[in-house]
């Protein structure tokens, strides 16, 4: 009882902790006005080419693998709205080589909070917040025009999904980042799994055969953001190579992904060497 | 007193032409996660196509094997011609180290120039893995014809002219502010959109086309490619290239008149 005590309050400080500092973050970036408006309008432009390019191909084509055009742009507009869900909260991460090669992860090991918290609370992402306005607005035009016939509990299960699904690729994003403590420089991998994530998890997987699916499922598991809990809602798991019971868990997925993630990176962190600075 | 012949002047570019290309090399995990990114994506991106074309022949006048090896050959020649950053120009005015150049006894123009087309050069091993997985896969396709191929020649060299100076055009906004990362990005996927390198304008909707068409980032990969593929013939190949080269001078010119803004506006920090 006593341990459960402790944990719990380290738990309580680490969370009062992250609300000082994301505090802080978010005042400190919302001073510059013009910034500001123009980091949410990159936001929008980085993910509204994918959406454009989307909706050029299915106004030509109608149908991929057997989805129609209503139906991908749901699948896509989940993607997004997930994706907001990890770049709001932990889009910081994607500056931890910087932290480590300037040596300031030195003086997050003298404060009283957690390495992890600090490196996602180090500056408040800005551009986040077009890719929220994108997300969220495309999943409210869309989830109406999808097939899906919306009821209490599906609708539970999409926010469920798409918390889970933003905790997938913070998993991945951090999982990756953790090599930074022993690599120093990790942007390019980083930037090579969002790219790809951003490219082509919007689109029905199992387009890409098999064994192309399992790999995006079990291997660098991108079915999970998305295209498995799209297709619990649309009433499309016939479809999948692997057993209906994964989509209907899939928003799970993004916890165990994520503690894998965070797991990880914090054994890494023993890896650390000061660059001496 | 030294002369300044043209011999000169093109021995100080080329010193700025290899520190572009070596800052691409002299990171080799960057590289080979760049190479295998872009494997990555020439092997999805064929499949998509060859997906969204089963059951159809062709669509808005286009086979499928035209639009696999157009999706391919685009995402390749964009892998070179837009790197991650792709001007060192916003970083060096923030840091102030824009004095120095500008002291340099070259245009800091020839030398931005210089030292883009040096990281073009050290992307090549992207480009080219690009290409090859392409090849594995049989998703690409030669020209049509010899003069095909060497009007795409001349067409490419004008579409990289264009997109050098619309790079350095764009990140000159940094004399003004420096916050610029949001237009940065704006820039870098409206740009990609608009020049054909995610979709070929074949498939753009009907009242889009002319629009793109008269704008000048058509003319750094959708017009090259389009010569590729054998689309363009006689008076409408001649208009094309003459085109591009009349938006490659235009832009020139626009450059020039900028950066005699810009000049104006320089504040070199840290003193």
């Amino acid at each position: 009882m006593a341990e459960l005590v402790r944990t719990w309050s380290v738990v309580r400080e680490d969370l009062r902790a992250s609300r000082i500092l994301l505090r802080a973050g978010w005042r400190a970036a919302l001073v510059y006005r013009a910034s500001f408006l123009s980091a949410i309008v990159g936001g929008v432009a980085l993910q509204g080419t994918q959406l454009l390019f989307i909706g050029v191909l299915l106004s030509k084509f109608s149908v991929i693998d057997g989805w129609r055009l209503n139906d991908v742009a749901f699948l896509f507009a989940m993607r997004l709205a997930a994706h907001a869900f990890y770049v709001v909260p932990f889009g910081a991460l994607v500056m931890i080589d910087y932290s480590i090669q300037q040596g300031e992860v030195d003086r997050y090991l003298l404060r009283p909070a957690g390495i992890y918290l600090q490196v996602v609370t180090r500056h408040a992402p800005l551009m986040a917040l077009g890719d929220a306005l994108l997300g969220f607005g495309s999943l409210a035009i869309f989830a109406g025009q999808s097939s899906v016939s919306w009821t209490p509990g599906k609708v539970a299960f999409l926010i469920a999904a798409v918390i889970g699904g933003g905790l997938v690729e913070t998993g991945m994003q951090t999982f990756l980042a953790a090599f930074s403590f022993r690599m120093t420089s990790t942007i390019s991998l980083r930037i090579l799994a969002d790219d790809t994530i951003t490219r082509f998890s919007g689109y029905p997987l199992t387009m890409f055969n098999r064994w192309g699916f399992l790999s995006l499922t079990f291997v660098f598991p991108m079915a999970f953001i998305a295209y498995l809990p799209a297709t619990m809602l649309l009433g499309r798991t016939d479809q999948l190579p692997t057993a209906t019971w994964l989509a209907a868990i899939s928003p799970c997925g993004g916890l165990i992904i994520f503690t894998i993630g965070l797991t990880f990176f914090n054994w890494m962190t023993r890896k650390y060497n000061s660059p001496g600075s | 007193m030294p002369v300044d012949t043209l011999s000169t002047r093109l021995t100080g570019l080329r010193g700025l032409y290899r520190a572009g290309y070596r800052s691409v090399l002299v990171y080799r995990a960057d590289l080979l996660f760049g190479i295998a990114g872009l494997v990555i994506q020439a092997t999805l991106t064929v499949v998509v196509w060859r997906v969204l074309y089963d059951g159809h022949d062709e669509v808005a006048g286009v086979g499928a094997s035209t639009a696999v090896a157009y999706a391919v050959l685009a995402a390749c020649i964009q892998s070179i011609l837009m790197p991650w950053q792709f001007s060192s120009l916003p970083l060096r005015v923030l840091r102030g180290q824009i004095g120095v150049d500008m002291m340099r006894p070259r245009s800091l123009i020839s030398q931005n120039l210089a030292q883009a087309a040096g990281t073009m050069v050290g992307r090549l091993p992207v480009g080219a893995a690009g290409l090859l997985t392409g090849l594995a896969l049989g998703g690409v396709k030669a020209p049509h014809t010899l003069p095909d191929l060497l009007a795409w020649v001349v067409s490419m060299v004008l579409g990289i002219a264009n997109v050098m100076i619309i790079n350095l055009l764009v990140s000159m906004i940094a004399f003004w502010t420096v916050e610029i990362g949001g237009i940065m990005i704006l820039y870098r996927f409206g740009s990609a959109f608009l020049s054909g390198a995610l979709i070929p304008l074949w498939f753009m909707p009907g009242w889009l086309q002319p629009i793109i068409s008269w704008l000048p980032f058509q003319a750094q990969i959708y017009a090259p490619l389009s010569i590729w593929f054998g689309t363009r013939h006689g008076v409408d190949l001649l208009g094309t290239l003459a085109l591009q080269l009349g938006w490659v001078l235009v832009l020139f010119v626009l450059l020039q008149l900028v950066w005699r803004r810009a000049v104006h506006k320089v504040v070199v920090f840290g003193g």
